[in-house]
């Protein structure tokens, strides 16, 4: 993970008052998480068997879309490479907001085994990050189970601010 | 949160609109949603008929050949997977039998059992999955679905032998580090006899199915001269009329000992090279069978080893690393600073599921590669999509890339 | 004074190197050993150089002079068979002799032989394409010059094909850093958002073994996290983290691990 100065932390995930309009937003964006497919390497084949036959991605609400218009969580699956890093920071401003992002698999995370001059170190160097997935590549089981982590932390957000991505959860 | 300023235009200069001859140049970006990875075509357009196709690779490309320069030989092992990894037995197959003919190692006949039992698994699963990709291009989702539920059971049995799904360093220099577990051939025998069935339902799904065959027949014809010149091996060389398998011609392991057709077509159309990843895959199946016979037998006969003896190169057992103060102070050396191949080198083509797999090793003497060439049979099928694509159109863009079964750990490496 | 690091060669080093230590060398065969490599090589000798000529793992490797390249893959490819150009790229051995090694390797399917063929060239000079033979040099030639810096002369399309098209220095030479120069180390950063961001992003963590203080300290407190920033007073709950609140949610089946069943075949 990248050690910025920015602080994504400002009102830290203290628990926050949570009004009953909040509750039945929350509950709506939680459990119709729209995924935008970013398979880039093999963590991207993880991904499709998530939402293969064996572990169905559909039982959660989540389809995968392929556009960034109406997808509102992007999940990174495999390798940043530097000539890519300028697409991934291009199709993140045109996700609407609220959205956030599921960083899959070592590569995504921090660059993984490849410490190489043409892997970007951490895909939270270019856009801000919700969940890490730790694993090379992370069983879809994994997958699920971040999913429901952030299905989660929608709910224990506040529905109306926009979103500051974290560090821990 | 806010926008945060940053230096990207708008990228309007890839559509242009006024342009005299009505040419559009269209942007088949690094991200689309079908499942090959991260290929950007650009294409001009003339209403719908492509003119001209440029593709576009790199964006994966991690720097795989600079690292062998600077890893030891079994580190880089688990790197070799990362390149094709639908199938990575296979990759890590290549290198293992690229360094033990670099060293000059015969490797134990129960490791050779094994590792072909694993090349045939990695090569159903590849082909599974190539399947189920292409047909979700196309629009049959309900193959997707079924062909990724058989690539789990055999994702189960590799699990159980190694321990990982996907990317399995399962095959190392000198042989493999694990027998088989003992629900191996049990789980492997109910698979195999429920796979023609399976096999069969594809077919009637797809086979006679009016759409497919519009979508697959007389489109992205391949010639043998095109074939040929442009690298083509594997699948994509036998649907247009050469009738070359590394594993017939140029047999590696044991597969001179096993009995299996190879099918090819004259036809070099999308439609032959479907049936030529459907006819494989029972092939890969009379394979395994016999492959089972053959570890039977290696076990009735007392064959134990697992890896060869080469105690230059090759660590001992760990039953004497553990027990034997020799072995361990071999291992210990083996591992920190690795083993050093003679001065030479060599290239070692095998028979991925994709193409020719080849590796060029030219060592010095070190315990790093000087020079690691990984020969990708996917490179030269994405190459070839400059040449073969003008003259169709737009959905054909996605059959064809469909079917020249690119992957782009490979392409890019 | 600091430690004197030779640049010409920047790539991992084995720590210890026996000064004794002569290594062994793979065999060579020589040629005539083979009718059928015998029996190219002179066809190819009657009309080109060959330097050097052997066999080497089953492969005949053939050295020739850089300008002949052209006819001497033009006779293979014709004339003997070979019609397949399985790959080619360049090997750098500027730090000893200040040159480059190019090899193709050549395939002729109807004979089952692979040939090798390799010349040398200086640093500076550039190669002929031979794209005009086989197509899949197109590429093949592209990688090199990207990776090495060889330009091929006669090349329909003499750019970059892995890194981006602006990207400065060639990866694969021997004085280029596995992690990259400083114009790899900020290149995603300046692109897209400038160069006053590199303070704000920091530099790349590469280091493998880095250990952090408090990350030690926290993955012991597992169970025990704090959101980043906040102080750690040492009193905290307990907080097992579960995928689901304790309440449940609204229409969301909530998992009872009791009512589960496990199912051990799962190819029943």
């Amino acid at each position: 993970m990248a050690q910025h100065k920015v602080n994504y932390t400002q009102d830290g995930g203290l628990p926050v008052a949570l009004t009953s309009i909040d509750k039945i937003v929350n509950w709506g964006r939680s459990n119709s998480l729209w995924a935008m497919t970013y398979g880039l390497a093999c963590c991207g084949i993880e991904m499709m068997a998530a939402g293969a036959s064996r572990y169905d991605f559909d039982r959660f609400g989540t389809i995968f879309r392929a556009s960034p218009r109406q997808s509102d969580v992007m999940i990174v699956a495999g390798t940043l490479t530097k000539k890519h890093a300028e697409f991934i920071k291009r199709l993140y401003d045109q996700m609407t907001e609220p959205r956030w992002v599921i960083s899959m698999g070592s590569c995504a995370n921090t660059g993984g085994m490849f410490n190489t001059y043409a892997t970007v170190q951490g895909v939270d160097r270019i856009i801000p990050v919700d969940l890490y997935l730790p694993g090379c590549a992370p069983r879809p089981e994994t997958l699920q189970y971040g999913v429901m982590l952030l299905q989660k932390k929608i709910r224990a957000n506040k529905a109306s601010n926009a979103q500051k991505a974290k560090r821990l959860m | 949160m806010a926008q945060v300023k940053n230096r990207l235009t708008p990228f309007f200069e890839n559509i242009t609109f006024d342009r005299d001859d009505n040419e559009l140049i269209l942007n088949f970006g690094p991200q689309h949603p079908s499942a090959h990875g991260q290929l950007r075509l650009m294409l001009h357009l003339q209403q719908e008929q492509i003119v001209k196709a440029h593709p576009d690779v790199g964006y994966l490309h991690r720097g795989m050949e600079k690292m062998a320069e600077n890893m030891i030989y079994n580190e880089f092992m688990p790197t070799t997977d990362r390149m094709d990894y639908i199938a990575s037995s296979s990759n890590n197959y290549g290198f293992a039998l690229a360094v033990e003919k670099l060293i000059g190692l015969e490797v134990p006949r129960r490791a050779k059992v094994i590792r072909m039992m694993l090349l045939e698994i990695n090569r159903l699963m590849s082909h599974l999955f190539w399947l189920a990709t292409t047909a979700l291009d196309i629009g049959a989702m309900t193959v997707f679905l079924f062909a990724f539920r058989e690539r789990e059971y055999l994702m189960d049995i590799i699990e159980g032998y190694c321990g990982a799904r996907l990317t399995h360093a399962a095959i190392r220099i000198g042989g493999v580090p694990l027998d088989i577990q003992d629900t191996f051939i049990s789980q492997l025998r109910t698979f195999l006899n429920k796979l023609p069935q399976n096999i069969k339902d594809y077919e009637d799904l797809l086979d006679t199915n009016r759409i497919w065959l519009m979508r697959m027949e007389e489109v992205g014809t391949i010639s043998t001269e095109m074939a040929l010149s442009w690298g083509c091996t594997g699948p994509m060389l036998r649907a247009s009329g050469v009738a070359w398998d590394i594993r017939k011609e140029e047999p590696y392991e044991l597969y001179d000992e096993v009995e299996f057709n190879v099918p090819y077509s004259d036809k070099g159309d999308n439609f032959a090279r479907y049936r030529i990843y459907m006819e494989e895959m029972r092939e890969s199946a009379k394979i395994l069978y016999q492959t089972i016979e053959m570890y039977e037998k290696c076990v009735k006969d007392g064959q134990t080893e697992l890896m060869a003896h080469a105690p230059k190169y090759i660590s001992a057992p760990k039953l004497d690393i553990m027990t034997q103060n020799y072995s361990l102070m071999q291992h210990f050396v083996l591992v920190t600073q690795g083993m050093r191949p003679p001065v030479g080198e060599v290239y070692v083509a095998t028979e991925s599921p994709k193409g020719e797999l080849g590796f060029y090793i030219n060592s010095q003497g070190g315990p790093y590669p000087y020079r690691l060439k990984l020969r990708a049979p996917s490179f030269w099928h994405t190459g070839i999509l400059t040449d073969l694509l003008p003259g169709h159109y737009i959905p054909d863009v996605v059959s064809i890339i469909g079917t020249t079964n690119i992957v782009f750990g490979e392409v890019d490496r | 004074m600091r430690a004197y690091k030779p640049k010409d060669d920047v790539q991992a080093k084995a720590y210890y190197t026996d000064r004794y230590y002569v290594a062994p060398q793979v065999p060579k065969q020589d040629v005539a050993s083979d009718e059928v490599f015998a029996a190219d090589l002179e066809a190819i000798k009657a009309k080109f150089e060959v330097k050097d000529a052997y066999i080497q793992v089953g492969q005949m490797v053939v050295y020739i002079n850089p300008h002949d390249i052209y006819g001497v893959l033009e006779l293979m490819r014709d004339e003997l068979e070979y019609t397949q150009l399985s790959e080619m790229s360049a090997i750098d051995w500027i730090a000893k002799s200040n040159q480059f090694e190019i090899f193709y390797q050549t395939l002729s399917m109807t004979k089952r032989k692979r040939i090798r063929v390799k010349y040398f060239i200086e640093n500076g000079q550039a190669v002929d394409s031979v794209e005009k033979l086989f197509r899949s040099a197109d590429w093949a030639e592209r990688e090199m010059y990207d990776m090495f810096g060889i330009e091929a002369n006669g090349h329909p399309f003499m750019k970059r094909i892995l890194m981006p098209y602006d990207w400065q220095g060639h990866p694969l030479l021997k004085t280029y850093p596995l992690e990259g120069d400083e114009f790899a180390a900020w290149y995603e950063v300046d692109k897209i958002y400038g160069k006053e961001a590199r303070d704000i992003i920091g530099p790349e963590l590469r280091d493998t073994a880095r250990v952090d203080r408090y990350d030690s300290e926290r993955f012991a407190r597992l169970g025990f996290e704090v959101p980043k920033g906040t102080e750690i007073t040492g009193d905290e709950e307990r907080h097992v983290e579960s995928y689901q609140e304790e309440g449940g949610v609204f229409l969301v089946r909530k998992f009872d691990k009791e009512s589960s069943k496990v199912i051990d075949d799962p190819q029943r």
